[in-house]
């Protein structure tokens, strides 16, 4: 492994704690690169200097999302090592610095990748009793399927799981990723050439698609096409959190979710009020303030 | 097997001493005296670039011996620091006056201190081409520039878009609102007062306008009055003739369905015909036609390695 660690202080950073914010840890961050298989996969551990028993590994969504809302993952990283805990974000198989193709990714490899990150994170931090997990969009979904297929390991068991605005239904999702391709069409052709059909029809045939500079191939878009987070598993024993993210505060409270976070024995559904940072929009989103505020006071409340 | 190229996680100080992180990919075979690339960070994507643009350029540029250099600027990526912008634009118009040349120039000087690196070729798309010949005026050891969507405008003044739009984009704008004629939705948003009227004159009148000879564009000092610069960024051209003064060359790569080359031609290339053409061997310009912004699809990013290959090798003899 290559990295190299920089010791982050919470003045130097010039970031200011919110209400109820505790006095900032000092922590490191160590950006390196871990193997799973043949792939490599790069991550960035913060370190406080003195770590809690509960530590967090988050779960970024798919394609451009991950870029967009990169940088409220690296605020909320920070604030939870500033709060004494050690954190693990990282890039999946074909996904930042990672190597591989998203054309060679499957729901497997995203919760194989997401094992490899929490094996590394487990003998990183011997001393974490719990290691959370938070993820937003696909990356929310699959740290609950994660979650579901750790059951027997009480420190995942145990632990919080954070769900933002997860991706409910997968069938949708990939229709609404193959949407993007048909405005791409439009916007270079002037017309569409290859409707959803046809494009459904090419990646099951073996062919790839092109989404937002990202290929999707069968066997994610077959996998994940099948995924029900409604239906799906909801044993995990630890506390729950099912964020709803709406741009407004009159937004209609989605039932799916709320339905979601009570399948749960200690699930919590919330909303808050912030724009679809894991999209183009015109503010800029160095951070997402109410989200970090609530899935904050949430954790102190359900975990301490 | 052919060994592969090695890579590792980095980090570095810039001047205030906040931590830019970032990726050095070594090639199995170092081309001997060879420059190293560094690849600026567009906009606010982070080092891999919109769609991931920046992997199989890398992966060429290794392939041919390169080192590269991959790193988020500051308040950016995963990288130290915070900005204090609420809006994207001011965050874009900030990058194209050269908020990051400072990081770059520390980058460069960690390159030189840490790996014996003295001479380089700065890459990027949009911002990151920007921010790439800001320090190439500054720079010397810079010797090519490696651009992608080069911007040329401010994207500040984009509060009054139809006024700036080039002829190229009010036709595309107008092609657009035709196509809308018969759409019920289109009709109900023009109604509701939600359609941008301004553009919608603009892109009519220009139709009517362009009818009329027009005197050729003339280049504007960079401190002209905004009504005669427009949205011109007035750093551009002293820059770019300053780097092909001093024997920079440059690929100016386009995508054919992007503002961003007409906006070149219309708003540079073009006022500045004459005092261009002396520098023509020194560049070397290319559109990929039907492209958008990010040369988002396959075919695309594969055109734009393979001139980059190209270019490279001409300015290496590689």
């Amino acid at each position: 492994m290559r990295s190299a660690t920089s010791r982050v202080s919470p003045d130097e950073r010039g970031e200011h704690a919110g209400p109820g914010t505790r006095v900032g840890i000092e922590s490191t961050e160590t950006p390196f690169f871990f193997e799973r298989g043949d792939a490599q996969l790069f991550g960035i551990v913060h370190e406080p200097v003195k770590a809690s028993d509960t530590a967090f590994l988050m779960s970024h969504p798919f394609g451009e999302e991950k870029l967009w809302s990169h940088r409220v993952f690296v605020s909320f990283a920070r604030e939870l090592a500033r709060r004494g805990h050690a954190v693990l974000r990282f890039d999946y198989l074909g996904a930042g610095d990672s190597t591989g193709s998203t054309a060679d990714t499957s729901l497997e490899t995203h919760l194989a990748d997401l094992g490899g990150a929490y094996a590394w994170l487990r003998d990183r931090q011997p001393a974490a009793q719990r290691v959370g997990l938070i993820g937003l969009r696909f990356g929310a979904t699959v740290a609950a399927l994660f979650a579901e297929r750790m059951a027997g390991d009480a420190r995942i068991a145990q632990a919080p799981l954070v769900l933002w605005d997860p991706v409910v239904d997968g069938d949708a999702y990939f229709q609404e990723l193959l949407r993007s391709n048909l405005s791409t069409q439009l916007a270079v052709y002037g017309k569409v050439i290859e409707n959803r059909d046809t494009l459904s029809d090419k990646i099951r045939s073996g062919a790839t698609v092109n989404v937002d500079g990202y290929d999707i191939g069968r066997a994610l878009f077959e996998d994940g096409s099948k995924i029900n987070l409604a239906s799906a598993g909801h044993s995990h024993s630890g506390p729950v959190l099912v964020t709803q993210i709406a741009a407004g505060a009159t937004a209609k409270l989605r039932e799916d979710l709320q339905g979601i976070a009570s399948a749960y024995p200690r699930g919590t559904f919330q909303r808050c009020t912030e724009q679809p940072f894991w999209r183009e929009i015109k503010p800029f989103y160095g951070r997402a303030s109410d989200l970090q505020k609530s899935s904050l006071d949430w954790l102190e409340q359900a975990h301490g | 097997m052919a060994e592969k190229a090695r890579v590792e996680a980095v980090a570095f100080a810039n001047e205030s001493r906040e931590r830019l992180f970032g990726t050095l990919h070594r090639p199995a075979n170092p081309r001997a005296g060879a420059p190293a690339i560094v690849l600026l960070s567009p906009g606010v994507k982070m080092r891999v670039g919109p769609g991931r643009l920046y992997v199989p350029l890398t992966e060429m540029l290794n392939a041919k011996g390169y080192t590269v250099l991959r790193f988020d600027f500051f308040g950016l990526g995963d990288s130290e620091g915070e900005l204090q912008e609420s809006m994207l634009a001011d965050v874009y118009n900030n990058i194209e006056v050269g908020r990051y040349v400072s990081d770059t120039t520390s980058a460069l000087r960690w390159l030189r201190e840490a790996h014996g690196f003295d001479k380089f070729v700065l890459g990027g798309l949009c911002g990151g081409a920007i921010t790439a010949l800001l320090t190439a005026q500054r720079e010397e050891r810079v010797t090519g520039l490696l651009s992608l969507g080069m911007t040329v405008t401010l994207a500040s003044n984009a509060a009054a878009p139809a006024k700036f739009m080039t002829s190229h984009q009010l036709d595309s704008m107008r092609q657009g609102y035709i196509r809308k004629l018969l759409r019920p939705g289109s009709w109900l948003r023009l109604l509701t007062f939600r359609s941008d009227y301004t553009v919608i004159w603009y892109s009519f009148k220009n139709m009517v306008a362009r009818k009329r000879p027009q005197a050729p564009a003339q280049p504007v000092a960079a401190d002209a009055p905004l009504e005669q610069r427009g949205n011109a960024n007035p750093l551009f051209p002293p820059a770019f003739f300053s780097f092909l003064q001093r024997g920079g060359r440059a690929l100016m790569l386009f995508s054919g369905k992007d503002r961003l080359q007409a906006e070149y031609v219309e708003k540079f290339a073009t006022p500045y015909a004459a005092q261009l053409a002396p520098f023509a061997p020194q560049l070397r310009e290319h559109v990929v036609e039907n492209a958008n912004h990010v040369l988002s699809f396959p075919e695309w990013q594969r055109e734009m390695v393979d001139v980059s290959r190209s270019w490279i090798a001409s300015l290496e003899g590689a």
